[in-house]
């Protein structure tokens, strides 16, 4: 036998560590703010035990679980009860995806072919009657503005005018952008670009890159996000084996997404590649933590800032990171927000039917930031930034970018010569 | 009726033992038209019925060693199948052989299966282990038979509803305390209200002992004498469904060789030893059962070494002395029927037993037969034929989306319709982690003869599932007491409820059940003050 | 990454043990392997409610001297204790928790199933008695929430029935509440909580209890359904109800345990505190008698460093100790566990009776250093419930021992 007797409880998903303590009812958005929602607990490992017992005891409702794992985080068991309801869904869900759902989790197809048209797409998707076709035939809430769409890629921006310079630095990374940065906010890339270099190390782009898929997977439609996972899982194999590039991100969703869902969700071995690929914050802090990089400050920068930890921020248990990077900033009064789910969870709140759930969820942050009342919100999630932005007219920024905004570049590049 | 009413009439037949031979026989007699009266001194299935594998023998088992046991099994097993269709799950089972087993075996347990007319499909180990990813991916054989899983408490009660629809009257918590013999011929019985403490008589033409191991005792107030052999059988149950087929040994029969898919859970089992005789009504497991159960119980399916177990608990098998053995030590095999008319000259007193809980109904059909050749009824056995109360046919089956309705429908078959759940009160549930809701608790109350939190467990399957009672028993009791009236009553099944739990946990306290026990006795002692209720009471007392 | 204190367990000893050292200016992180057992707390803190033999307290810090040598006050020292039993009060009242008690005698918290149990400290808006089978009111008015099953309101009736009072229940039906209904399974107090943050959902329920209440009634008692974050929503219905109005706790999760919680959290983290949350520290890294680093499962290499390290990750239930079919062990840096090898002698038949494996836990010197290997760790500290040498269900003193003894390390740290 592999296993000595009753040394331990082995169960996918830690599912027999349940104690039903239903400490994780207490910390789910969802419940709180809806009666269709069973809560995680009923969803997660009570409905497990039947569903293995006979698949048809699979309730429908699972649909409304916003897969941000605060149940996970609360879990005092270690129970991984969002990856339980995901699995569920995964395996039972009824009926595929509608075409607004396959629209709205096609991100790089969808982004690609808005890139070509991007005065156009921005200036029709913002129009009245059509947000209203969109409302009512497609079930994606009038409310919602799609993010803009940049008229040039971040890849072709930086084909153009980055990668000729990289192989000049001694150290080397590679950079999942994600399709936030290259489609909508390329910004946020170049930032990364500007801040790393400056470090010392060269920035290059994966061999191939996909959609991480995380839209995929909440939309149901996993052969596809199995597919690009796969890729992606190649891409970064080959960055850290063959060209010794450690990855790095600007996303927590997409680095999530890579790190967790893909093994604990779509049941693909990440071993190869999960402990080289980080957020970039986390990357930044443990070169400063080992002395192996230095920053210099502008001395004129002076912000008030709240930092807002996303649920997938929370779940990695990396907030520590972009916080304490965030507060070498001389000029920079941070707030730290409690934590708490802002209500998009993706493409979820785009949907017509969760429109109303999403904004009750976001409420208490909402709240939150005008008592704070920052210049600018702070935080690692591109869909969190899209919610408050929407929701309580701040800027969002991510905090590369405001690590490129405070650094005097110059000098540190002097420094990490 | 109240108890009076029922105390007061005359029967044809008084039926002795809530298990499920009892609830068949009962259920068999009113279907031929008898007037009749089932008594159980505790709660229906408290005995062996209750504390098995819950599992629906193909006979494949018994099938090298005991031809006519088998033979009875696979047509019980195909019975069974249709009329009590919301008891049973069809699974199948596996003969498995292990390299340390005789893989020579096979081949006479596959003659011998076909001999008696059970489907025996030998299987490429292969194709074994993708029809069951638990099995141990060691074996280098297996056999497929048509096993299945049972819920005997599930089975005894629909034949108790049964025999309640055919006029047949029930009491549990009454005891027979004593038989009403007149001239070598047996004319009722006196009964113990547990409830209230007193005694009754009641009549009848026939009295039908079918107290399983308790029957040696009950003979004894007759003056007849029975001999029993206790075998005491120790099971464990985990925490959820390991296996989705039986899965059997291919061997001997032997300790902790099967394990059953059991509604929820998996349960592995069981042991086998003699035990006194008074020491039956107090089964607990010990240390080494446990240790036999789980070294035996990896061997069928690795995954064990490493599940959760919820509890342990064990039964007797009530083994009759052979009477044509003059030395009591010969075991009668299958079952045995009694008419102490011919055997001891005591009329009016027949004795159903040894059998198993799968071949209750022909058990109950062989004494209803005879009950009616001394009565002079002609009628028919229909019991073969007609569907228990739950697992008739459907015109439309229910589709809801509810989990709680769902899990409702899944316990009570067709019988679920009776459940009330129109408001959101009556669906909240009171049992998450076994979806019931406090409708289904309220039609369980009403008919089906609960009286305190253990009754309730076995109707429903509150309080079975992995935090054995979290909420779910002070949610229970709570609505019982508002339903009774009664709250210190109420407290006191919470106490006793709780203690059971333990009692079946006890063996088993290491890991996720140590800390599930730590978690409880720190909300119910903790937070809640339990014990200091219960003591408050005891103080008045 | 570098703290001067890093703790291993993020509940009530670990935050106490937090906010301390925090105050004193120190760098200080706490790794909470998810939300603590102080939610199965219904707002009372106890120090000493019975002796090993079930002798009844009343007066704790003069019973306390009785107690024997391996109970962690005995080994705090009697004398120390008013002294640490007055800074853990002042401490609650500081992060904004006022609380009723007096230290020299117990008063009586009431429970959900309507039991009076001795208590040290009780959050202001609870039920407190001054004797355990005395009510100070003779007509009490008990209200719950219509189809809310997580308060047994006829217990709690009946419980205060025993104590002579006359005691009117009646169900409140009232939105938002009522609406919580349409869930089969969410209906917890937690959930009603987040219904009752809004002026106007307090005022409703407010005026829902004002119509039940009759001129006799001298008490609104109700479930603990209110106040998750703060007291807001409590004052709010106290200064709206025409009568005097109490909470009673509810079954877990508790309302008043997690708002302790978050409470102590929030004041810990204001202070600057690290609170890592969802975290689990795995292993540590040891130089002769000293630990040098702890790693925890999601900073992967990043090793958390500090000067002292605190364990505080609680009992079996809060795997700060850990069981198997073949040891009791600690299973972040396998310390000394006081627990026989023999499993049988675990548990007792009898649900109700004294179980020996409350009273594991980890082994600790005179100072609280844990031992390893029979030896104390220069700089490791074990506190809080993974303290064994007492049964804090039976001895009522599992949140009183929690307290002092991180009251008592965090000040010896502090010393040093």
């Amino acid at each position: 036998m592999a296993e000595r007797t009753q040394l331990t409880s082995i169960s996918e998903d830690n599912f027999e560590q349940c104690l039903k303590c239903s400490i994780c009812t207490v910390y789910c958005p969802v419940s709180a703010v809806t009666t269709a929602y069973p809560g995680p607990k009923q969803a997660g490992p009570d409905g497990e035990r039947y569903r293995l017992k006979d698949p048809h005891y699979y309730d429908e409702a699972l649909k409304l679980c916003l897969n941000c794992k605060r149940c996970e985080v609360a879990c005092p068991s270690g129970v991984r009860v969002g990856d339980i309801i995901q699995k569920a869904r995964m395996k039972h869900q009824g009926h595929g995806p509608k075409l607004r759902d396959m629209m709205l989790a096609s991100t790089d197809l969808v982004g690609s072919m808005a890139t070509l048209v991007a005065p156009i797409a921005n200036f029709t998707v913002g129009l009245k009657p059509v947000k209203a076709v969109m409302h009512s035939v497609l079930g994606i809430d009038k409310h919602r503005t799609f993010p803009a769409y940049a008229s040039t890629k971040f890849e072709t921006w930086f084909r153009r005018h980055a990668q000729q310079e990289q192989g000049r630095f001694m150290r080397h990374v590679s950079y999942f952008h994600g399709c936030y940065v290259n489609y909508n906010y390329p910004q946020l890339g170049k930032d990364l670009v500007a801040v790393m270099n400056a470090l010392g190390y060269g920035v290059h782009l994966l061999d191939k890159e996909k959609c991480c898929g995380v839209a995929l997977i909440a939309n149901g439609m996993y052969g596809q996000a199995r597919r690009q996972a796969q890729t992606n899982i190649e891409s970064m194999s080959t960055s850290v084996t063959r060209d010794r590039r450690p990855v790095i991100t600007t996303s927590s969703t997409c680095t999530f997404t890579m790190r967790d869902e893909y093994e604990h969700v779509l049941g693909l071995d990440t071993a190869g590649v999960r402990d080289s690929l980080s957020l970039a914050t986390r990357y930044i802090f443990n070169l400063i933590d080992e002395g192996k990089v230095r920053l210099a400050f502008r001395s004129d920068y002076k912000r008030h800032m709240a930092y807002h930890t996303a649920c997938h921020m929370q779940r990695m248990g990396w907030a520590i990171y972009s916080i304490e990077l965030l507060r070498l900033i001389p000029g920079l009064q941070l707030d730290v927000l409690e934590s708490q789910c802002c209500g998009i969870a993706g493409t979820y709140g785009f949907k017509r039917e969760n429109y109303e759930t999403s904004q009750a969820i976001g409420s208490g942050l909402f709240a939150a930031v005008e008592q704070a009342d920052p210049e600018v919100v702070v935080t690692d999630c591109e869909t969190c930034k899209w919610q408050i932005e929407m929701s309580t007219g701040k800027r969002v920024m991510n905090p590369i970018s405001v690590l490129a905004e405070a650094l005097d570049l110059e000098a540190t590049a002097a420094l990490n010569k | 009726m109240v108890n009076e009413e029922i105390y007061n009439q005359r029967y044809d037949v008084i039926v002795i033992g809530g298990g499920a031979t009892g609830a068949g026989t009962a259920r068999d007699c009113a279907m031929r038209g008898l007037k009749v009266l089932l008594v159980e001194r505790e709660d229906f299935t408290n005995g062996a019925t209750g504390r098995n594998h819950g599992l629906l023998h193909s006979g494949a088992r018994y099938a090298v060693t005991d031809g006519e046991s088998a033979a009875e099994c696979i047509s019980e097993n195909m019975i069974l199948r249709k009329i009590a269709r919301h008891c049973v799950e069809e699974t199948d089972g596996l003969f498995i052989t292990l390299p340390e087993d005789d893989l020579g075996y096979q081949s006479t347990f596959v003659e011998a299966c076909g001999r008696a007319g059970i489907r025996a499909e030998v299987l490429d180990p292969e194709e074994a282990r993708r029809l069951e990813p638990s099995v141990n991916p060691e074996i280098i054989g297996a056999v497929r038979v048509p096993d299945a899983s049972v819920d005997p408490f599930r089975l005894t009660v629909a034949n108790v509803i049964d025999a309640k629809l055919h006029g047949a009257q029930a009491l549990t918590y009454h005891e027979v305390v004593g038989l009403v013999v007149n001239q070598n011929r047996v004319e009722g019985v006196k009964l113990l209200d547990h409830g209230t403490g007193r005694t009754i008589e009641v009549h009848a033409e026939v009295v039908v002992n079918a107290a399983g191991i308790w029957g040696q005792r009950l003979a004894k107030l007759a003056g007849v004498t029975i001999n029993m052999f206790p075998a005491k059988g120790a099971l464990l149950i985990f925490g959820h469904r390991v296996n989705k087929m039986v899965i059997n040994r291919c061997r001997k029969p032997a300790n902790a060789d099967i394990l059953v898919p059991d509604d929820t859970v998996c349960v592995i089992g069981t042991t086998s030893d003699r035990v006194p005789i008074d020491t039956v009504d107090d089964m607990r497991v010990t240390d080494e059962e446990v240790e036999v159960l789980l070294r035996e119980g990896e061997k069928l399916a690795p995954a064990l070494a490493t599940t959760r177990i919820l509890r342990a608990y064990a039964g007797v098998r009530p083994l009759v002395a052979a009477d044509d053995d003059p030395t009591g030590r010969s075991i009668s095999r299958g079952i045995v029927c009694l008419d102490h008319e011919k055997r001891d000259g005591l009329a009016g007193f027949v004795t159903i037993t040894g059998g198993k809980m799968m071949t209750y109904r022909l058990m109950a059909e062989e004494v209803t037969d005879l009950v009616c050749a001394k009565l002079g009824v002609t009628a028919e056995c229909r019991t073969a034929i007609t569907p228990l109360p739950g697992s008739e046919p459907e015109a439309a089956a229910e589709t809801t989306p509810r989990f709680g309705r769902k899990a409702a429908v899944g316990r009570h078959g067709t019988m679920a319709h009776q459940i009330m759940a129109d408001t959101m009160a009556d669906r909240a549930l009171v049992c998450e982690c076994e979806g019931v809701s406090v409708a289904e608790i309220k039609y369980a109350i009403e008919h089906q003869h609960v009286n305190s939190l253990l009754n309730l467990r076995r109707r429903t399957r509150v309080g079975m599932g992995t935090c054995q009672g979290k909420l779910c028993a002070c949610r229970a009791a709570s609505l019982m007491g508002r339903l009774s009236g009664n709250v210190p009553q109420a407290e006191a099944h919470l106490g006793e409820f709780l203690d059971e739990r333990w009692k079946g946990v006890k063996p088993i306290a290491w890991g996720n059940t140590l800390r599930e026990a730590q978690l409880t006795a720190t909300i119910y002692q903790g937070l809640c003050g339990l014990d200091k209720a219960l003591a408050r009471k005891e103080d008045k007392q | 990454m570098r703290f001067h204190t890093v703790i291993v367990g993020g509940g009530l000893s670990g935050l106490v043990a937090g906010v301390t050292l925090a105050r004193t200016g120190k760098r200080v992180a706490i790794v909470s392997s998810g939300q603590s057992s102080l939610h199965f707390n219904g707002g009372s803190l106890e120090l000493l409610g019975a002796l090993p033999d079930g002798t009844a307290v009343q007066r704790p810090l003069e019973a306390a001297a009785s107690l024997p040598e391996e109970h962690p006050y005995a080994k705090i020292g009697v004398s120390r204790l008013p002294q640490l039993a007055a800074d853990a009060a002042k401490l609650l009242a500081t992060v904004g928790m006022p609380m009723q008690g007096d230290v020299s005698v117990n008063h009586y918290r009431l429970t959900p199933m309507g039991v009076a149990k001795p208590a040290w400290l009780t959050m202001g808006d609870y039920v407190t008695l001054e004797r355990p089978d005395v009510l100070p009111w003779n007509n009490v008015l008990l209200v719950n929430v219509a189809g809310f099953m997580d308060f047994p309101v006829n217990f709690v009736a009946h419980g205060l029935r025993e104590m002579g009072a006359t005691v009117r229940v009646e169900e409140l039906d009232v939105e938002p509440l009522a609406a919580r209904r349409a869930s089969a399974t969410e209906m917890r107090a937690a959930n009603l909580a987040k219904s009752l943050v809004s002026g106007s959902a307090v005022s409703r329920l407010a005026s829902a209890i004002n119509e039940v209440a009759g001129d006799n009634d001298e008490v609104v008692l109700m479930p603990a359904v209110l106040g998750l974050d703060d007291d807001h929503a409590v004052t709010m219905l106290r200064a709206q109800v025409s009568k005097p109005l109490h909470m009673v706790a509810t079954l877990p999760p508790a309302v008043p345990g997690a708002r302790l919680h978050t409470t102590l959290r929030h004041y810990f983290q204001m202070l600057g505190g690290t609170y890592l949350m969802g975290d689990t520290v795995q292993r540590g890294t040891f130089e002769g008698n000293r630990l040098t680093g702890v790693h925890t499962a999601k900073l992967a290499d990043t090793v958390l460093q500090a000067d002292n390290y605190v364990m505080a990750g609680g009992s079996f239930l809060s795997r700060g100790l850990m069981a198997n079919y073949e040891r009791v062990y600690e299973p972040v840096l396998d310390l000394d566990v006081t627990a026989p090898t023999d499993r049988a002698q675990w548990t007792r038949y009898g649900v109700f009776n004294q179980q020996p494996y409350m009273s594991f836990g980890v082994s600790v010197d005179r100072q609280f250093h844990a031992l390893k290997g029979g030896e104390p760790l220069d700089n490791v500290y074990a506190v809080g419930s993974i303290l064994g040498g007492h049964d804090p269900v039976k001895m009522g003193d599992g949140t009183g021992v929690a307290m002092l003894t991180a009251l008592a390390v965090a000040q010896q740290i502090i010393d040093n």
